[in-house]
């Protein structure tokens, strides 16, 4: 038998209520967590999980075509290869980057630059990185072929924007270039490395051109490798967009601008649609789209001739003799009977100032019709110094000089109408009558853009409209604005403007032609006073030259258009030639825009004060034009 | 009574209900590993080695724990010291040759953690000391006890392992509170506690590694601490938390299975559980876990002499502080410090350990009859 050799043993008497204690907290506390988590806050856990594996990633969507009013594709996308970088698949970053940098050219301070911003973005890791862009083909192949060496790269086709004929729509067009933060930010949808518009229509219509993207649902594991892959939206391209410019015609002005700086202007007058916007001297905007070094930018921007201002709606100039146009519609306006004739003796004194006439030995006896003929500056000396700047002021004002017309383009200016406000508040000085003398011919502190004489020109065409001038083919046409001439008041500028480019006298005899009925002004800006010296254009300096002016419309069938054109320091006439060319193109027989249906005109100068015969049956037979025409002398020689 | 218990073999004493929740928490914690070693490849999973190399560890497990059973376990009292010298030895070693983390000693194909021999021994010779006498400790044989749980602890702390060392104190600290001290040294240390949080932040936080103090300060303050250290609590709160009332379904777990959730299969396990078995499971889980620990409390109270209600006191405390602490960490109730869930982590060292003072705890309820018939 086995003997009890200790005392029965007896566990302390505190430690088994101890043990049980413990147990039981333990439960409770540990179910009471379980519960909170997966009871109270189960649906919100829930939702982090699901966030936590799926992942939307983007799916590119075609920008929209950019096309001229008969379809020519002036903006498209052309494929462009990208050297990107997958994170996760690649052994040596610094190594493969320096690679990258050595194969394209590109500094590797900047990939580096790319790499940790994309870090700091957390960019997935499964996610192609775009480290150099726009890849020149040659290069491409060279690198394809050693690309299985260096695991993690790869070689991406991605879109790029491609202007078709680069300088010819630049400033029209714009350009689009990869997105900065702020951008990023303006725009929903957008993401880093996509491109925006940045200038032109391409910014004016982003939103338009941009279209959706396209949603795929990623299933990812904590590594960010995709698992299942889900269509959840397909991408849709933006729209393709029409213009109303016309290529050929864009061409047409562009070469006959040629090297010089300055601008042309082509709209149709009924609808404000512009037909050419052409500046000179213009820049490629292929450049943006693609690699853009700091230097190619710097050297564009300080250009002394300026290549990125559009002239047509960017660049203020004196508008010099064209302004007669609205100042004679003010005289009219204002009572000033145009058979009333001013005695031009070449100049006009105003206390012991002389402000001369252009032409020395003086008009002579000039009614309004041969003012603006042949641009007698005294006869504008003279009734604007009588009537006094308030009127001109006024007058400018509601004819849409001084603020911008409203053209769908970014940076438009406003230029200036000057008047005793404008005076005191931009100089704290009170108004002179000299400078009433002055501002009649359009000198002085007038400023006007090339687009809005041509709004101004096309409204004594189409009823007094101011027509917001329209660069798309489908767009509404708007006025925002009318002068207050009457019908009446309108022909006789037109008619003047008829005579001015027909007439023997006229100042723009020069862009005359047989085949359709033209008007036109011609302006020459000052931009120095050179004193009582009348210098050939040729012997002055460039900057020192006489801005050249030319306001036109053109007429043929049921055809109606204004031409305006700007040469900057062109010297008197400069501008003629190039409005004739443009002109030529209008009007010639194997051009679309030449092949209009000979019909009603509506209201056209009248016949008898041609000197050459009108060669179109129809503008004779135009039954509303022989009524303006019996009418419109009647009421100026009663009053 | 005491005759017929007597005339029984000693395996009809032993803790069948104990043999039975090991066995069930062992299944179940390979039904979850088998899950937790699972990732998903497109739209199906592959399984890695873990799941197998548990397996065996099991098999291994209860074969030690059988031949903890069949010996007189009061055979341990005279082995004790050595085997906790011994142990010490290995861990001088592990510092001594490993290279910045040195927790493992390389064993053939597998490597082995002194730091779980460290727990049986401290276990044995704590229990050896603690059954001495039987009135409360007194200053004196305080020291000497917790000087037993000191030195290893201190060189599990260089290994470093925060996590062991401390579960190290607390089961010693279990066991001592288990023998009973004077009410005036449980006034003294109710004092420290209450000073210890001021200690701890003058002096304990600036001496932390890194990644140590970041842990705890992610657990005190979430916003304030690198993103990494607290993403393992974060996942895994999401992912117990998204198993909701009913769970995901077993191997449908997608934090785990998409490798959100870091150490699934270590120490974050009950993460992958709970994520796929929901409240439901997890509080059956931890019902079967207080059953274990109130079956082990069982043989303590019944355990014929001190060493033998003491040593198993003390295998109680090394459960329940390691259940306790890896449940509460994945939680996000405590900071992440790597102690592993008993039957539920994979861990070969571990699962032997644990298997061998399951066979142990056996072992005492198998002989506490014996010698007492007259």
């Amino acid at each position: 038998m086995l003997i009890n050799i200790q005392e029965e043993y007896q566990p302390p008497r505190h430690s088994l209520p101890l043990l049980q204690v413990l147990v039981l907290a333990m439960f409770c506390v540990l179910v009471l967590r379980f519960w909170h988590l997966q009871i109270l806050q189960g649906e919100q856990n829930m939702q982090r999980a699901y966030a936590n594996r799926w992942r939307e990633q983007m799916v590119h969507a075609n920008r929209g075509l950019l096309l001229d009013s008969r379809g020519v594709i002036l903006a498209e996308n052309r494929p462009s290869y990208a050297v990107s970088l997958v994170r996760e698949d690649c052994r040596d970053i610094p190594a493969t980057l320096a690679k990258i940098s050595q194969w394209t050219g590109e500094p590797l301070s900047k990939l580096e630059r790319l790499y940790k911003n994309s870090l700091e973005e957390r960019v997935p890791s499964f996610s192609p990185l775009a480290l150099a862009r726009d890849v020149s083909f040659e290069q491409v192949a060279r690198i394809e072929s050693q690309l299985v060496n260096w695991p993690g790269l790869i070689v991406e086709s991605q879109q790029r924007r491609f202007y078709t004929y680069g300088e010819m729509f630049a400033h029209v067009l714009g350009y689009v270039a990869l997105a900065n933060s702020k951008e990023l930010e303006t725009y929903a949808g957008l993401r880093r490395g996509d491109s925006v518009g940045k200038q032109g229509l391409e910014l004016v219509l982003e939103n338009r051109l941009r279209g959706t993207k396209g949603v795929t649902a990623l299933e990812v594991d904590a590594l960010g490798r995709p698992l299942l892959r889900e269509e959840k939206t397909s991408p849709r391209s933006g729209e393709d967009i029409r213009l109303s410019l016309d290529t050929d015609l864009q061409r047409a002005a562009m070469t006959a601008l040629g090297k010089r700086a300055g601008s042309v202007v082509v709209m149709e007058p009924e609808s404000g649609r512009l037909l050419a916007l052409a500046t000179s001297p213009a820049y490629d905007n292929n450049l943006f789209t693609g690699r853009f070094s700091p230097s190619a930018w710097n050297s564009l921007r300080n250009d002394e001739r300026h290549p990125l201002q559009n002239r047509a709606i960017q660049s203020v100039y004196p508008p010099g003799s064209v302004w007669k146009l609205m100042m004679a519609a003010m005289f009219l306006h204002e009572g000033v009977n145009p058979d009333e004739t001013v005695n031009c003796t070449g100049e006009f004194r105003l206390g012991n100032r002389v402000f001369r006439c252009w032409r020395a030995g003086g008009h002579g006896k000039v009614n309004m019709r041969r003012s603006l003929v042949e641009s007698c500056d005294v006869y504008y000396y003279q009734t604007a110094d009588r009537l006094g700047i308030d009127k001109l002021t006024g007058f400018a004002q509601t004819a849409g000089f001084g603020h911008p017309t409203g053209i769908a383009l970014p940076s438009e200016k406003a230029g200036v109408v000057p008047g005793r406000e404008w005076k005191l508040n931009m100089r704290g000085e009170s108004w002179q009558r000299g400078e009433t003398v002055n501002a009649s011919i359009g000198q002085g502190y007038t400023l006007v853009t090339p687009v809005q004489i041509a709004v101004y020109v096309a409204s004594l065409l189409n009823g007094g409209r101011l027509m917001k001038p329209l660069l798309l083919r489908d767009e509404r046409p708007e006025a925002l604005g009318g002068t207050p001439s009457t019908e009446k008041e309108r022909a006789f500028i037109l008619e003047a403007m008829r005579l001015a480019v027909e007439g023997r006298q006229g100042t723009a005899r020069s862009i005359r032609r047989a085949d359709a009925l033209l008007g036109g002004k011609t302006g020459t800006a000052q931009v120095v006073s050179l004193g009582d010296t009348r210098q050939k254009p040729e012997e002055t300096r460039y900057e020192y030259r006489d801005h050249a002016w030319m306001a036109t419309w053109g007429a043929k069938g049921d055809k109606k258009y204004v031409v305006v054109a700007l040469v900057e320091h062109g010297g008197g006439g400069s501008a003629a030639p190039v409005v004739r060319a443009v002109y030529d193109h209008l009007f010639a027989p194997e051009t679309a825009a030449a092949r209009g249906r000979v019909a009603a005109l509506g209201y056209m100068p009248r016949q008898d004060v041609l000197n050459d015969a009108a060669t179109d049956e129809a503008i004779r037979n135009s039954r509303q034009w022989e009524k303006f025409v019996r009418q419109a002398p009647d009421r100026y020689e009663r009053e | 009574m005491t005759q017929s218990m007597m005339e029984k073999h000693p395996l009809a004493q032993a803790n069948w209900v104990l043999v039975l929740l090991t066995i069930a928490l062992a299944g179940l914690g390979l039904i979850n590993l088998y899950s937790a070693s699972a990732v998903r490849l497109g739209e199906g999973i592959s399984v890695d080695s873990h799941f197998q190399k548990q397996c065996l560890w099991v098999l291994l497990g209860a074969g030690c724990m059988l031949i903890c059973m069949f010996f007189d376990y009061r055979r341990l009292i005279s082995s004790a010291e050595p085997l906790l010298l011994l142990s010490i030895a290995l861990l001088l070693l592990v510092l001594f040759t490993g290279g910045t983390v040195r927790r493992w000693l390389p064993l053939g194909p597998v490597n082995f953690q002194p730091s779980e021999a460290v727990k049986i021994s401290v276990l044995l010779v704590g229990a050896k000391i603690l059954s001495r006498g039987k009135d409360p400790l007194n200053w004196k044989e305080l020291g000497g006890v917790m000087l037993v749980g000191l030195v290893p602890a201190a060189l599990i702390l260089k290994q470093p392992d925060l996590g062991t060392a401390v579960i190290v104190l607390l089961i010693l600290g279990g066991m001592i509170l288990y023998r009973g001290v004077k009410i005036k040294i449980i006034k003294v240390c109710v004092l420290v506690l209450i000073l210890s949080p001021v200690a701890l932040v003058k002096l304990v936080i600036p001496n932390l590694l890194d990644y140590q103090r970041d842990r705890i300060l992610g657990f005190v303050n979430p916003e304030k601490v690198n993103p990494d250290s607290i993403y393992q609590n974060k996942q895994a709160k999401i992912a117990i938390g998204s198993g909701q009332t009913w769970g995901k379904g077993y191997l449908e777990g997608t934090q785990s299975k998409l490798r959100f959730l870091p150490a699934k299969h270590t120490d974050f396990a009950i993460a992958v559980f709970g994520e796929e078995w929901g409240f439901a499971g997890s509080v059956a889980l931890v019902a079967l876990f207080c059953f274990f620990l109130l079956s082990i409390y069982a043989t303590a109270r019944e355990a014929r002499d001190s060493f033998g209600s003491i040593f198993t006191a003390g295998v109680f405390f090394y459960f329940f502080w390691q259940i306790f602490v890896n449940i509460g960490m994945v939680l996000g109730m405590m900071p992440v410090v790597g102690i592993p869930l008993p039957f539920i982590s994979y861990g070969g060292s571990a699962s032997l350990v644990n298997f061998c003072l399951v066979g142990l705890v056996l072992n005492v309820s198998m002989r506490r009859f014996v010698f007492r018939a007259v």
